[in-house]
């Protein structure tokens, strides 16, 4: 036995890991795992593989690579590769799960191991990143295969058009209600979309695992997801030909609720302040909805996040960064939030 | 995790009944001839002289006041030495042989109720500076001084939270003697006029909180009350107690007898009774011997100048499996580690934690916000690491370290096992 000396404190608490919070993370995907491949069968479960084994092996090499140039000796279990924590396993699953069940197996390679090694390990490995890889993943795929796969896959003979894919063509198409009931978006049984996206129902039921787990802040998906049916709703307020089912589609279709949960959380590549996480939420649902309405894309929630991930460095600036709200921040969002709204309101009622 | 966190895992406190209870009269004590905030210590005694209890050994000279070094015990006068202190440094010490007599000196002696109350502010503090008289919450500043405060005071706070885990030597203080706690408290706002006094305990204390309130009720006569505080950490911090009770924000840095707040704590209000009631310095004190490589903790009684190692044998000692073994003076979350067993018992000393070395593997920041969260002065902890690795001094400045009262909790709910707290220390000197 010897004597230390440490300095204060000396305590640590048990349950605080970083492979606690991010294996929460895969574990509240199961459910939309077994959902994904309940649905597509076979299909799923190879783009899953795909989408996981891509992103870990491209950590693994490039770790190897690193240490070689190094001058390092090589050995198969690599210090610095370290999936315990369960990160890269869990932006693999995420990333698998934005994508369409027809997508060529290939594609989804590609995107995982560009999005491992462009938006993560470049910029330094865990904690370094400034863009979320999984959202990176997805748009680099959306960018690069998308004339050929993104949107056409949605449109299958059998499954028919995604509700985005129709309000895409003409936003005050009523007429996707009758396709799908209320039922039908909240629950994901019978929607077409990609793997994981659907079943808002499951997506919830995985946030309210993480939110009792205390593993990610709960305030990022409500101000996300609240961000879109407050502007969507008020631009329904304001115009004759949409009603209630416009800020519910909003809400239940496409992958808002998906992103709002499981992507806009990621702690590393979004602010660090409670306030700053729900300024940029509010960016992220904010710029989804503009995207959506305004854009040409039906589906614009991962370019929102990779676009508001620049952001972070910004809202985090150590001149204004603080972790209180105080009654002029929370003046000002408020005065933010208004405007945004009142813009999209008259840009619809102007401009479309 | 990623949340406030306020909490810290609820450590076996021992001692809460009494259970392990030991008095303990040491065989001879090291008295600190330079306590906190004090040095060149003038003495009156020689080696060999006989000294009473309450008798004066020396003055001690701080920078705007002196304090009288009192004996603890009576016996004879061994020799002048060098002692490691708390702090963990040495300090010159006069150590005195026990005859276990407990002699009084003359200066000792009961004073009536009624001497008491026809004193005016200056009487009192004249007293309790003569006496001594410390912050026995661990900071020591000396209580004649915030006493004679020329503010208005509007509330007299007693601080009876203690927030760190292991600790609860304030605790069986207050369960032993609140009578005296509570006429404590009437001299104390007797001394600075304010109309109110409240004692603060933690809301989980159920029992003392009991006995606190039938207490209270036998002092009718003035508005004196128990308050129930919510249990977090850093409750304790007097800044949060203030909080809690009046509801006042006052900010750090400045004096709470600004905001007409006069906080003292538990202990410290019994050492107010002693000195005014007896004339009597602080002699003795309660000493948690306690720690997850301890093998029987034990809550002590014992006097002011023994030495721990004296307590710690008693405790029977480290466990055979503990393997590197921390020892700290004070809680776990701000006490002082230091490598020396035999430690001299200071007026501060509330405990002795031996702790298993843990030695936690930091993993790179995934910038959780666990730190930022639940920060209790609002500053950004892991954004301040970045920028002390940096050396950028403004940025530091701008994200306020200075502001940091190294409470701990950063380090402690850390997801990546981070040491941040170190990290704001060093901050704060790079910025000096």
């Amino acid at each position: 036995m010897n004597l230390v000396q440490k300095t204060a404190p000396y305590l640590r608490k048990p349950t605080a890991r970083v492979s606690r919070f991010m294996g929460d993370v895969s574990v509240a995907l199961l459910p939309l795992v077994v959902f994904a491949i309940y649905r597509h069968g076979l299909s799923a479960v190879w783009i899953l593989l795909a989408a996981v084994l891509s992103m870990v092996l491209t950590e693994y090499v490039y770790n190897q690579i690193i240490d070689m140039l190094n001058g390092e000796k090589f050995k198969l279990k690599n210090k610095s590769f370290t999936i315990s924590n369960m990160s890269i396993v869990t932006s693999g699953l995420i990333y698998g799960l934005t994508l369409s069940d027809v997508i060529p197996l290939q594609v989804v390679i590609i995107g995982g191991v560009v999005g491992t090694f462009l938006a993560k390990l470049i910029f330094g490995g865990l904690g370094q990143n400034i863009f979320n890889p999984a959202a990176f993943a997805r748009v680099f795929v959306a960018l690069s295969f998308g004339g050929a796969i993104a949107y056409e896959a949605y449109v299958d003979a059998d499954a028919g058009a995604t509700v985005l894919g129709v309000l895409a063509n003409d936003l005050f198409d009523s007429s996707v209600t009758e396709y799908y009931s209320y039922w039908t978006m909240f629950s994901g049984i019978g929607m077409p979309g990609s793997l994981g996206e659907t079943s808002a129902l499951l997506i919830i039921v995985g946030g309210l695992y993480l939110f009792l787990r205390k593993s990610f802040d709960i305030f990022v998906p409500l101000t996300v997801i609240g961000t879109v049916a407050l502007l969507s709703g008020t631009i329904a307020l304001f115009h004759e030909d949409l009603g209630l089912w416009f800020p519910y589609t909003m809400v239940f279709s496409g992958g808002i609720m998906y992103a709002a949960v499981f992507m806009a959380t990621d702690p590393i590549t979004i602010p660090i302040t409670r306030p700053g996480r729900v300024y940029f939420a509010f960016g992220v649902g904010a710029l989804t909805l503009l995207i959506r309405i305004f854009g040409q894309l039906p589906e614009g929630v991962v370019f929102a996040i990779v676009f508001m991930n620049m952001f972070t460095p910004a809202i985090d600036y150590p001149k204004w960064t603080t972790n209180k709200f105080t009654f002029r921040s929370i003046a000002i969002f408020a005065a933010i939030v208004i405007l945004t709204a009142a813009i999209a309101t008259a840009g619809v009622h102007y401009a479309l | 995790m990623i949340q406030t966190n306020k909490h810290i895992a609820n450590y076996k406190n021992i001692s809460e009944d009494f259970e392990r209870m030991e008095h303990v009269e040491p065989e001879r004590v090291h008295i600190a001839l330079n306590p906190p905030r004090c040095k060149d210590c003038e003495t009156y005694v020689e080696v060999g002289d006989t000294v009473a209890i309450g008798q004066t050994l020396g003055v001690s000279q701080g920078p705007f006041f002196k304090l009288p070094v009192y004996s603890t015990v009576s016996g004879t006068v061994e020799a002048f030495t060098k002692k490691v202190m708390p702090g963990g440094e040495e300090d010159d010490v006069v150590v005195i042989k026990n005859d276990f007599k407990d002699t009084m000196h003359e200066s000792v002696g009961e004073r009536t109720d009624e001497e008491i109350n026809a004193m005016s502010q200056q009487e009192i503090v004249d007293i309790v500076g003569d006496k001594a008289l410390t912050g026995l919450g661990g900071a020591a500043f000396p209580t004649h001084i915030k006493m004679g405060t020329d503010k208005p005071i509007d509330v007299v706070i007693v601080n009876g939270v203690e927030c760190e885990p292991y600790l609860n030597s304030d605790y069986v203080l207050m369960q032993e003697r609140p009578e005296d706690m509570f006429k404590g408290l009437r001299y104390a706002m007797q001394a600075v006029s304010a109309p109110r006094g409240v004692v603060a305990v933690k809301e989980t204390k159920k029992k003392l909180l009991a006995m606190l309130k039938e207490e209270a009720a036998k002092h009718s006569d003035l508005d004196i009350s128990v308050v129930e505080v919510e249990d977090f950490y850093p409750q304790g911090w007097e800044i949060a107690t203030f909080k809690s009770v009046t509801g006042i924000d006052v900010p750090v840095g400045t004096l709470p007898m600004e905001y007409g707040i006069l906080g003292l704590n538990s202990s410290t209000i019994i050492g107010v009774y002693d000195a005014l009631k007896y004339n009597m310095p602080v002699i003795d004190r309660y000493v948690t011997i306690n720690g997850d490589a301890i093998k029987q903790p034990t809550m002590f009684k014992t006097r002011i100048g023994a030495s721990t190692k004296h307590l710690l044998d008693k405790s029977g000692g480290f466990k055979e499996d503990a393997g590197d073994v921390n020892i700290v003076m004070g809680g776990p979350m701000m006490g002082q580690s230091t490598p020396y067993e035999d430690i001299t018992i200071t007026q501060t000393t509330a405990s002795l934690l031996a702790l298993r070395d843990e030695n936690p593997v930091e993993e790179p920041c995934v910038r959780c916000g666990s730190c930022v969260y639940s920060c209790p002065v609002d500053i950004q902890p892991v954004q301040i690491m970045n920028a002390y690795k940096k050396g950028d001094k403004k940025a530091l400045e701008q994200l306020e370290v200075n502001k940091c009262i190294e409470c701990g909790i950063c380090s402690y709910v850390c997801t990546s096992k981070i040491h941040l707290t170190d990290y704001m220390r060093k901050g704060k000197n790079f910025l000096r």
